[in-house]
């Protein structure tokens, strides 16, 4: 699907105002400032995915996003492994960078990310009337793309590229940078298309 | 000169859906539950290397590498073509991970990849010498087909292992 110079602001827009409302909830955790930068909005060729997702070992929190579209695609909370530990040291006041990944890491990246995918859900909920719910978190913490490329295979046969948006969320305080990535499946945007366009309309 | 490998040769990226054929080292990088096949013929040192994404194909013709029906097939065609022995060649497969435990629908595409790979491979009568797939692990494979058709896998770990 190629979207029109409006939709791709509309888009824009709506990931702009879910990933504050991440960012807010971020910040709140680490009791520290986190800025966001302008989300991205990329359309992706399937055999050029390895341009934008390499081999770097990434944590990877996925919700599939459900509600009133069943198997929408998915949204991903996404942070480097050092950011990971980082994060975790924050919010429980540690100090040891020099430790491995733990289970309490795990636990705390997918708390974290269970809040602030809720909150960029509920954002966006509240701007369309359209409600889409994550699942139940699952995580990877491996090669980026393999876990990437796993969930396009889910996505189903005839998608041969995928919109990715991406907004960087960073917490400059604690050096934590992590990412929220949409990967809507393609009626999920189209909805969400139409539902910007009406709004558009009707102001 | 023209038919000696030169000592560093271009490794070609292989993205999803992508193949190539020839002598020249072979990558695809951070395999999940995607397929890496290399097809190997001894005798001319050359070979074939597909980045599979999907079992099948359900009748889509415009990216035949993307599923196993149509990619197989297509590199025993082009291996032909250039006068592989298709009795000769040496199949290795390395992918076919579950990245996530659960997701609800179509799983375990991983698995279903790497079954079909082998069925497909079997019913044209291709062996398959070697394999390192499933579990819950990314893979980058690189494919030497000038070095005796030798694959090797990087995890993210950084451990390494050869095919």
């Amino acid at each position: 699907m190629k979207l029109s110079a409006v939709q791709a602001d509309a888009i824009q827009e709506l990931g702009n105002i879910g990933a504050a409302h991440a960012a807010t909830t971020l910040s709140q955790m680490l009791s520290s400032t986190v800025s966001m930068s302008v989300p991205a909005i990329k359309t992706i060729d399937l055999s050029e995915l390895g341009n934008h997702l390499g081999e770097e070992s990434a944590a990877m929190v996925v919700f599939e996003l459900q509600g009133e579209i069943q198997h929408g695609g998915y949204i991903i909370f996404y942070i480097t492994k050092e950011s990971a530990i980082r994060l975790t040291n924050t919010m429980l006041g540690m100090t040891d960078m020099d430790r491995d990944f733990t289970e309490m890491d795990q636990s705390a990246l997918l708390e974290v990310g269970n809040i602030m995918v809720s909150a960029f859900l509920d954002a966006t909920a509240e701007l369309l009337g359209f409600i889409m719910l994550p699942s139940p978190p699952a995580l990877s913490i491996d090669m980026a793309h393999a876990a990437m490329e796993s969930l396009i295979a889910q996505l189903g046969e005839e998608v041969d590229e995928v919109l990715l948006f991406s907004t960087e969320l960073i917490c400059e305080e604690h050096k934590i940078d992590s990412d929220i990535i949409m990967l809507p499946e393609i009626s999920t945007l189209k909805r969400i298309t139409e539902l910007l366009e009406e709004m558009m309309k009707s102001t | 000169m023209a038919d000696q490998p030169s000592q560093t040769p271009q490794t070609a990226m292989i993205g999803i859906g992508e193949y190539r054929v020839g002598s020249f080292p072979m990558m695809t990088i951070g395999l999940g539950s995607c397929i890496g096949l290399t097809l190997y013929d001894p005798q001319r040192k050359t070979g074939a290397m597909v980045h599979i994404m999907l079992p099948e194909s359900g009748g889509r013709t415009d990216r035949p590498g993307k599923y196993a029906d149509t990619a197989i097939p297509l590199l025993l065609k082009e291996l032909d073509a250039i006068g592989c022995n298709r009795r000769a060649l040496i199949a290795k497969i390395a992918g076919g991970a579950c990245m996530f435990e659960y997701f609800g629908t179509n799983l375990n595409i991983g698995e279903r990849n790497t079954e079909k790979v082998r069925s497909v491979l079997k019913e044209l009568g291709i062996k398959v010498s070697a394999e390192n797939v499933g579990g819950k692990v990314g893979r980058s494979v690189t494919f030497f087909p000038a070095n005796g058709g030798k694959v090797s896998i990087r995890r993210a770990d950084g451990v390494t292992s050869e095919l």
